[in-house]
């Protein structure tokens, strides 16, 4: 009975994710396009445009095409397999087969691939977008990697239900280290998805979309539509890890409030992208460290018990 | 008479040099001298009288005086004074020693003389060619009288590649361009960089050429030209059509009417309105903030709809003709006119306020592409640019055409002299230009619109103008002939000279300010490209000739 349910979940959570992240991704057009004093595609242009993506013809180009169509489906895969595993709405699906460590390196494996697409392509914007994208990584991955620890900690387990569960907010009358985790995540969550102002990788206007220059067809499609997805599952993760708030309602209340949840940070999300100018990438790097530092702090309170 | 007093200055160092000198009024100033003292002199006038290096001109002269004729062109903005150094060279042997070597904003003017006249400037620092097509045979001028417009040599080799220098050890190369999505005409700039920080770089332009002074020289009349001078730029259109008109009403001693001039007047800050509101939107756009790039273009539509209603062009073409304008403004017009700009001043007002206080913007541009005073002094920098960097020059103010002499304004400049700075400036400038032409609204008389010119033009007078476009100063020079055309007319957009202060601005910074810091001079590679006979195309690696590229254009239609 249990693994008809992890595999009914997985596929309903995988199916959900892969369906609505590019409405959501239609819907934070649309409201960039209010802000900017226009109107705007519709709300399911993403989906015309990923088919229309798909229906192209599949060109091999840059300099190792296996590794640029493998990281290409890694891409999509590695947010896919996330989906599996995170509890949105009901329990996680897979709770049995993976824990936070898992986790993490699954999130880690979506940058990859985009390293992977770069150096795939090797011309010098994108080996630029790549050396970018991996300063980035390392020092935008560690804040995840404590917060998810803070929570294990105060959880004290490293399964996904129960860390994802607010369990940040659990240690002493106040939890200081879950406080100060909440607002370094709520700073970094655009780098997470790679949004202004922190789209230093691909910026266009410098690098030309850096990693991704050399895609086109379906494989920007997978590309894009990882892009998408990914906005979706950081969104989730961030709302398991910090509100928690209605998760224990019965079924399709608490599945619809956790949506609602997701849908709320995807427009906080549109909101800082539309008016913010992209950093440096020594600028981002700097404000990334001291993000780092901070939330250094919060894992010694965590382990401390507050 | 300050022109005066300055010739005075030159003669009493160079008495002897001096053939003869014209002051045809107090602000413009010919002087001509042996070939020999030509050097000396700029470097007094450039470095001791602290004038302002414009141009040099080399022009084929030998069909009428039987030489060539060079003129450098200087500006003494403080004194009002426009001032050309001419001499005459022997066909046979024209050579001259190169000016480059103590007035460095002459280096491309120079290049560009070998280039497309043949006029050798001896000693030049680099002299390497600038604007031919690479595989253009070395003994072809195509601005030489006895080359035709059409004409393309039997020797052309159409798949020569340009050649680099060599890459400066432990750099990488990174080309930008020809093609990148911030420029948006074709230039090359090879930059060499170490890590993320740029330490040099190496510019190829002149990709797109159009022949535009040879077809004026040889094809077109006095009143054809304006049309074809307006599309020199995508931008700044009216100001060379302008430019041009005053050039050769300076050269025949022609006053347009006054309600000609203010309408000139007018239209010209109409185009700086709306060149000023994109550029400020593009380089929010550089560094990523697409809203205020949104709202910026939204706020200058309405400007866009206005010319298209007095020129019946979204751009303000077909304005100038010799001695006058072809549009009017009616009552009903001035009406709207004064309604757009009050909408414009009020939505504007906002804006400037959002991008003062957005601390990302200031992160990004403050401190970025530095052009000192040293740099605009050495590179002959013009417009924002300099004055960005505290250097108080505005053609407007200081070489007055139009209707600029009857008009009150500001002219802003600031100290930061980086890409901030000129942000600062461009916007601030927006409100001076809305108060312009509010003034000459005010001011403007019924009258005629063009002067009733019935002698033909005189014949090899020189005129020079300089117009202060969006950009910076547009300088031209003519040289009046035969045939109802100028013996010579020569363009010096502001991009000219503002692109060979780019890689003292880039230079030890990073890649990633490599893009705003282009922006930041406003390039126009059109202006800037705009002399050749025939169209070419050389690139880097060859798939398509040219042949096979205008098949597949055309055959499309």
């Amino acid at each position: 009975m249990q693994v008809v349910w992890a595999i009914c979940g997985g596929a309903l959570n995988v199916a959900l994710v892969l369906a609505l992240a590019p409405l959501l991704h239609g819907v934070m057009r649309r409201i960039t396009a209010r802000i900017q004093s226009r109107q705007g595609p519709p709300l399911l242009q993403p989906y015309f445009d990923l088919l229309k993506l798909l229906g192209k013809e599949d060109i091999e180009s840059g300099e190792t095409p296996g590794m640029q169509r493998l990281a290409a489906w890694l891409s999509l895969a590695a947010v896919l397999a996330v989906a599996c595993l995170l509890p949105m709405g009901f329990g996680a699906p897979l709770n049995l087969a993976g824990d936070v460590i898992l986790l993490i390196y699954l999130l880690t494996l979506c940058g990859v691939s985009t390293l992977l697409a770069g150096m795939a392509a090797g011309s010098t914007y994108s080996m630029i977008g790549v050396s970018r994208e991996m300063m980035t990584m390392i020092t935008l991955e560690p804040l995840l990697a404590v917060a998810l620890v803070v929570g294990a900690l105060h959880a004290g387990s490293l399964r996904l239900d129960a860390v994802l569960n607010g369990s940040v907010y659990t240690g002493g009358s106040v939890p200081w280290s879950g406080l100060i985790m909440v607002t370094v995540m709520l700073l970094s969550l655009q780098a997470f998805v790679q949004r202004v102002p922190f789209d230093v990788a691909g910026a266009e206007t410098e690098l030309m979309e850096g990693p991704l220059m050399e895609y086109s067809g379906p494989k920007l499609a997978l590309f894009q539509l990882a892009s998408m997805a990914r906005l979706v599952i950081y969104c989730a993760v961030f709302a398991g890890l910090f509100l928690p708030w209605g998760s224990q309602v019965p079924f399709p209340l608490g599945w619809l409030l956790f949506w609602v949840k997701v849908f709320g940070l995807v427009l906080l999300v549109t909101l800082v992208a539309a008016t913010h100018a992209r950093y440096r990438i020594d600028q981002a790097l700097r404000y990334f460290a001291g993000l780092l530092g901070v939330s250094a702090l919060a894992l010694v309170l965590a382990s401390f018990g507050y | 008479m300050i022109a005066r007093e300055r010739l005075n200055q030159m003669k009493e160092k160079f008495g002897s040099a001096i053939l003869r000198a014209d002051l045809p009024s107090d602000r413009q100033l010919f002087v001509w001298l042996q070939p020999e003292a030509v050097k000396e002199l700029c470097q007094h006038i450039f470095r001791d009288l602290d004038a302002r290096y414009v141009i040099s001109i080399g022009a084929d002269d030998r069909p009428f005086s039987g030489g060539f004729i060079v003129a450098h062109d200087f500006a003494f903005d403080t004194d009002h004074v426009l001032c050309s150094v001419l001499t005459q060279l022997p066909a046979d042997e024209p050579k001259i020693e190169s000016i480059s070597g103590v007035v460095p904003a002459a280096n491309w003017a120079e290049r560009e003389m070998r280039d497309l006249v043949g006029i050798e400037s001896v000693g030049h620092p680099y002299p390497k060619r600038l604007v031919l097509p690479d595989g253009w045979p070395e003994d072809v001028h195509p601005l030489r009288k006895d080359v035709p417009w059409n004409h393309v040599p039997p020797e052309f080799k159409e798949g020569a590649s340009f050649e680099f220098e060599k890459t400066p050890e432990g750099c990488t190369v990174v080309p930008f361009g020809p093609f990148h999505p911030t420029l948006d005409e074709p230039a090359h700039f090879r930059l060499y960089v170490e890590g993320e920080m740029v330490r040099g770089c190496e510019y190829r332009g002149f990709m797109a050429h159009r022949g535009i002074e040879k077809l004026a020289e040889s094809v077109m009349s006095y009143n054809d030209i304006p049309v074809l001078a307006e599309r020199i730029c995508g931008i700044c259109g009216c100001v060379h059509s302008v430019a041009y008109t005053e050039a050769v009403e300076a050269a025949a001693a022609l006053r347009p009417p006054p309600r000609a001039e203010y309408i000139r007047t007018i239209l010209l800050e109409m185009e700086r309105l709306h060149s000023h509101l994109l550029w400020v939107g593009l380089a929010c756009h550089i560094v990523g903030f697409d809203t205020l790039f949104m709202q910026a273009f939204r706020i200058r539509e309405p400007v866009m709809w206005m010319a298209e209603k007095i020129t019946g062009n979204r751009k303000t073409y077909g304005l100038c003709v010799v001695g006058g304008v072809r549009w009017d403004i009616t009552p009903e017009l001035k009406a709207e006119l004064n309604q757009v700009l009050n909408k414009l001043q009020a939505e504007w007002e906002p804006l400037v306020g959002a991008v003062s206080r957005d601390k990302n913007i200031q992160k990004r541009t403050r401190g970025v592409g530095v052009a000192d005073r040293n740099v605009v002094k050495n590179a002959g920098a013009v417009g924002p640019v300099a004055r960005a960097a505290g250097v108080d020059i505005d053609c407007r103010r200081d070489h007055p055409y139009a209707a600029y002499d009857r008009v009150d304004f500001r002219v802003i400049t600031a100290t930061g002299c980086d890409v901030w700075s000129r942000v600062v400036v461009r916007m601030k400038e927006v409100f001076e230009s809305i108060a312009i032409i509010r003034q000459c609204l005010e001011k403007m008389e019924p009258g005629p619109l063009q002067l009733e010119i019935k002698d033909e033009l005189p014949v090899g007078r020189i005129g020079l103008s300089s117009v202060e476009a969006p950009r910076g100063e547009s300088h031209h020079f003519i040289i009046t002939g035969e045939n109802n055309r100028p013996r010579r007319w020569r363009v010096r957009a502001p991009t000219y000279q503002n692109l060979q202060a780019v890689p003292a601005m880039i230079r030890d910074q990073q890649i990633a300010d490599m893009t705003i810091s282009l922006g930041s001079i406003d390039p126009c590679f059109s202006c800037t490209d705009r002399m050749e006979t025939i169209e070419l195309r050389s690139g880097e690696r060859k798939t398509w000739s040219q042949k096979e590229l205008l098949a597949l254009s055309q055959g499309k239609k």
